[in-house]
């Protein structure tokens, strides 16, 4: 190349918006917030009264009830609602996936709740899982069924929660659509002159071939349960007796109701941590099971 | 086909469409039951009527009173315009830098960029808001604003990229050869060519902007700075709460991105597809 020399600085100064963005606001608050989950600061006095004091926050946390709590919520949440988000999403993507005229009316259908901001759907919701006049409640009583008080309820304002969720799907629908759309139609004509029924070509030829998208929806979601917020703080506020109480709620309420910032920063890392294992654990496993296409990057 | 077969396959077909209706039905009854509460006299609301008896229409008009509803938008409108221009402009150049050119470390940086994306935003929500705040910031809109003209976002830089990785080269060269410069070759060849990546960040940018919560809820402290979303879910907190008021203002929330999505579904659709075929 002829123009390389110049070429080479033009190119520095094209990511430059994000090479400074990376040392501002990525590695520049990494550095910090390191620093903080050492220490122990009020944000009210100045940054002069930073006080190291090692692993304290981190005995605390693991000391602290609330914190197992918090993990608790989370986690049940996740193992709870994941699975059954991925089940739905996944049959209702493949009776979408069928030729039949009437499909993108139905996928626009589904996929609309999901587009829905949070606050106006916990709104929405506050008011269908209201015990008296909620058109839940309305519709269970319809069946002979004395509905719960749900989210004031502290044995069920989480599956309160979960239920909500399967409303706002969309997303995974979508994203196993098209997985299911990338699944070669031979290998189930194949299957079939082999004499495979159904159910034989859905764990054969299915369940296999979308495998990586079942493996990243699920990592999703576990993340999801993670950074859960918005539904949490403005519906129930991790109440009643922190029966909502998320992990990312409980870090919110460390850092800005309690301005613990040393707490609270040591709470985002082990959230990282958290994080990180699930993802390692995704980039472990896959070369098993994701087809790579060799994308030989030769500039 | 035989017959046996055939019939299978329709009987199929239709235990899915109805599962199909049935599912359809329970996304929209509640939102039906939401404008039609929202239509609704206080006293309805705690009646067993799904639809109203008489559309009060007027109770928009109350809630757009009753929260300072159009204050509202206006701050998101603040927020929002700013921050479409810096994400789409800066992720456009920074994408254009990783596609077309050659320099020293660009893989290892490629690869940081990467990484970010696995960074959850609770590490460095601390430290920026303690930064923000140092420089004065909190309680305006600069913190929600000024990051997005710092590359855009790292997702975003990665699609509008593996776009413009697909654009033949011959275009910019023969730009090239015609004189132009490299930030002409950006403006006027890549910058065009790459508009469907670019729409999609653009309606993803809006959505984000429109749906976030925690951002202003951590930086905007005074009501007359909230966004809509910040807003609607503090006047249930501060005003006695009269439902089909509530209701009405939930459906303004909702209207700007329903009306996007249908709009431009292609892109939701595609952005969804795409962004999951990457990460996985």
């Amino acid at each position: 190349m002829k123009h390389k020399s110049r070429s080479e600085k033009a190119g520095y100064l094209f990511i430059l918006p994000w090479f400074l963005g990376l040392l501002l606001f990525t590695i520049g608050p990494m550095i910090f917030s390191l620093i903080l989950s050492f220490s122990k600061w009020d944000i009210i006095t100045g940054i002069g009264s930073i006080e190291f004091v090692g692993l304290d926050n981190f005995v605390n946390i693991f000391k602290d009830e609330l914190f197992y709590t918090s993990l608790k919520v989370t986690f049940i949440f996740a193992l709870v609602s994941v699975p059954l988000y991925q089940i739905i999403s996944l049959l209702v993507a493949m009776m979408l996936n069928m030729r039949t005229k009437g499909m993108n009316f139905f996928r626009l259908i589904f996929f609309m709740p999901s587009v829905i901001p949070a606050v106006a759907v916990s709104m929405m919701w506050i008011m269908i899982l209201n015990p008296e006049y909620g058109i839940l409640n309305k519709a269970l009583s319809l069946v002979g069924i004395e509905g719960p008080a749900w989210l004031q309820d502290p044995k069920y304002a989480l599956s309160a929660l979960i239920v909500m969720g399967i409303w706002g799907i969309g997303n995974t629908i979508i994203i196993y659509l098209s997985g299911l759309q990338g699944v070669p139609e031979e290998l189930y004509e194949a299957a079939q002159l082999d004499g495979a029924g159904i159910v034989r070509r859905f764990f054969s030829v299915t369940i296999p071939m979308i495998s990586p998208t079942i493996f990243f929806n699920l990592i999703m979601g576990i993340i999801g349960g993670f950074q859960y917020f918005t539904q949490a703080f403005v519906m129930t506020n991790g109440g009643p007796l922190n029966s909502t109480l998320f992990y990312n709620l409980f870090l919110y309420n460390k850092a800005f109701k309690t301005y613990e910032m040393g707490y609270a920063s040591a709470l985002s890392w082990i959230l990282f941590a958290i994080i990180l294992i699930f993802t390692l654990i995704v980039i472990r496993t896959s070369s098993a099971w994701v087809y790579y296409n060799g994308d030989d990057d030769k500039d | 086909m035989n017959i046996q077969t055939s019939l299978k396959k329709n009987i199929a077909k239709l235990v899915a469409l109805v599962i199909l209706i049935g599912g359809s039905l329970i996304v929209l009854v509640p939102l039906l039951w939401t404008v039609s509460t929202s239509l609704k006299t206080p006293g309805e609301v705690f009646g067993d009527n799904f639809f109203p008896e008489v559309w009060k229409w007027s109770n928009y008009s109350d809630a757009v009173n009753a929260i300072p509803f159009f204050t509202f938008l206006k701050n998101t409108l603040i927020v929002l315009v700013p921050v479409l221009i810096g994400t789409v402009f800066s992720s456009a150049l920074c994408a254009y830098g990783f596609a077309r050119f050659k320099f020293k470390g660009k893989r290892w940086l490629f690869l940081v960029l990467l990484a970010t994306m696995m960074l959850p935003g609770q590490v460095t929500m601390i430290p920026m808001f303690i930064m923000f705040k140092e420089v004065g910031w909190v309680d305006t809109f600069w913190p929600l604003i000024i990051p997005s003209f710092f590359g855009g976002g790292a997702f975003n830089i990665f699609l509008i990229r593996q776009f413009m990785r697909g654009i033949p080269r011959d275009l910019d060269e023969a730009a090239f050869m015609d004189g132009a410069n490299r930030w002409q070759i950006f403006m006027k060849v890549m910058l065009p060519l790459s508009k469907p990546p670019l729409v999609a960040v653009g309606i993803f940018t809006f959505m984000g902007v429109w749906n976030d919560f925690q951002g202003p809820l951590i930086y905007l402290n005074s009501t007359e700075k909230y966004t809509l979303a910040l807003g609607l879910s503090m006047f249930k907190g501060l005003y006695n709460i009269e439902w089909n008021m509530l209701m009405a203002a939930t459906i303004l929330i909702m209207l700007p991105v329903l009306i996007v999505f249908f709009v431009a579904q292609k892109y939701f659709i595609e952005g969804i597809s795409i962004s999951s075929a990457m990460k996985g």
